[in-house]
């Protein structure tokens, strides 16, 4: 680099974990590092904390962005999708998900929270589990880097199991391999589906919450872990292998 | 409605704590108040009127079966739903489905102004901001970029080649001018 080059960059760089928060709410962040640090982010709340103060930094930023009024069928779209979905089942487990905005609020608002999550769930929750099993099975294939094997997730709306598909698969002795969900929304916490029984075809029971979260558009992602499956099951190993719950 | 007027504020705070107790004529509301502003935003960063559509659509979806991620004692729902959907859209165009030709700020801008809505509600009601005068203090050579990214959601390597410059150089210049930009907000807080 030379000294011309360097000029407007007189002055420290932001580094550390302030860096990685300013880049993540940047969206300067691909890959590898945008999902380690979504990691941080569900699992650190002192980090996320960071992420929020720079989200509150940036966002008026987009007062420069001229408003445009979108086209009036939008609505409409946005309405039956809503009456098609079950979305009471996606009002789930408030009080697991602390989320960024929440988490820099004070103590007294993440108590308001969870009250209003008391409220909140019997109310959208009285209509009962939707009888979706008539819904079609949702099915992810996971493709394992540079060979042919595929890792099959197969989920049918309504049931407490999962069936996995891991037939081509060996057990390397020294990693186990953990299948994780990690339902839509950006901050969404990650919640393990278990360990992988290599050369296997097997039914997984569920988490009731876990089931609940089992939506069209998830992510699978497989975490290598060692032996005997990650340590802490909000916090995946690094993840190898990723695919999206789709509707058959 | 006035543009960010109290009143228009208190709407949609009102709308979106309705909203999250299940109400579904609620999010008829929170939509109203603030599609204009989130399909700009969204259209800004996708460069693409059915993708920004496409966007749109997901981030009140989204919305409404996450209606517990609001928390109601927040000061402004409409800096939380422009963050929301902004990140929304950059997601979108990070994962690779989105093509999208390399076009200027200028050109991003025009395709964005092209029909300014009146009623487009601001995040910032004065326009007092500490970002907006602390973006100023900074070179341009930092500010571009660091606009471009946020505003159009440009990586680092997209940046650079912009510029025309090394991707360590530009990462170099970024970082540096977010340490500028997070001390000058600090001193106004």
């Amino acid at each position: 680099m030379s000294a011309a080059d360097d000029q407007p960059g007189s002055g420290p760089e932001l580094s550390g974990d302030e860096r990685q928060a300013a880049e993540y709410a940047m969206g300067l962040l691909e890959s590898e590092a945008l999902l380690a640090t979504r990691g941080r982010i569900a699992r650190e709340p002192a980090f996320a904390g960071l992420v929020a103060q720079w989200e509150k930094r940036l966002v008026p930023m987009l007062d420069d962005v001229e408003g445009l009024a979108p086209p009036p069928e939008l609505w409409s779209r946005i309405a039956s999708d809503i009456e098609d979905g079950a979305g009471e089942s996606e009002v789930v487990s408030l009080h697991r998900r602390v989320v960024l905005w929440q988490r820099v609020a004070a103590g007294s608002a993440v108590a308001a929270v969870a009250a209003l999550a008391l409220l909140l769930v019997p109310l959208v929750q009285a209509p009962g589990p939707a009888p979706a099993q008539e819904s079609a099975p949702l099915v992810a294939s996971i493709p394992i880097a540079d060979t042919p094997l595929r890792i099959g997730v197969t989920y049918i709306p309504g049931r407490e199991e999962l069936l996995v598909a891991a037939e081509g698969l060996s057990a390397d002795g020294v990693h186990d391999h953990e299948l994780w969900l990690r339902p839509p929304g950006e901050d969404a916490q990650v919640q393990s589906l278990g360990i992988i029984a290599p050369g296997t075809q097997k039914r997984v029971p569920l988490e009731r919450e876990t089931a609940r979260s089992m939506h069209e558009g998830a992510q699978i992602l497989l975490s290598q872990e060692p032996i005997g499956g990650a340590p802490d099951k909000s916090a995946p190993g690094p993840v190898v292998a990723e695919g999206t719950l789709l509707k058959t | 409605m006035i543009p960010s007027s109290p009143e228009a504020r208190e709407a949609l705070e009102a709308a979106m704590l309705r909203m999250a107790k299940g109400d579904r004529a609620a999010l008829e509301d929170v939509y109203r108040l603030t599609s204009v502003k989130l399909f700009g935003i969204c259209l800004r960063i996708l460069q693409d009127r059915k993708e920004a559509e496409d966007a749109l659509q997901d981030v009140y979806i989204t919305l409404w079966r996450n209606a517990d991620r609001y928390d109601g004692t927040r000061a402004s729902p409409i800096a939380w739903l422009a963050t929301f959907a902004r990140n929304r859209a950059v997601d979108r165009l990070r994962s690779g489905k989105v093509r999208r030709g390399a076009v200027s700020v200028d050109e991003a801008a025009d395709l964005s102004d092209d029909r300014p809505a009146a009623d487009t509600m601001l995040i910032d009601a004065e326009r007092e901001a500490r970002v907006h005068t602390c973006l100023e203090t900074l070179d341009e050579k930092q500010r571009t970029p660091i606009r471009n990214a946020f505003l159009n959601g440009r990586t680092y390597a997209e940046l650079a080649e912009q510029a025309g410059v090394p991707l360590g150089t530009m990462k170099s210049w970024i970082r540096r001018g977010l340490h500028r930009l997070r001390e000058c907000v600090e001193r106004g807080e």
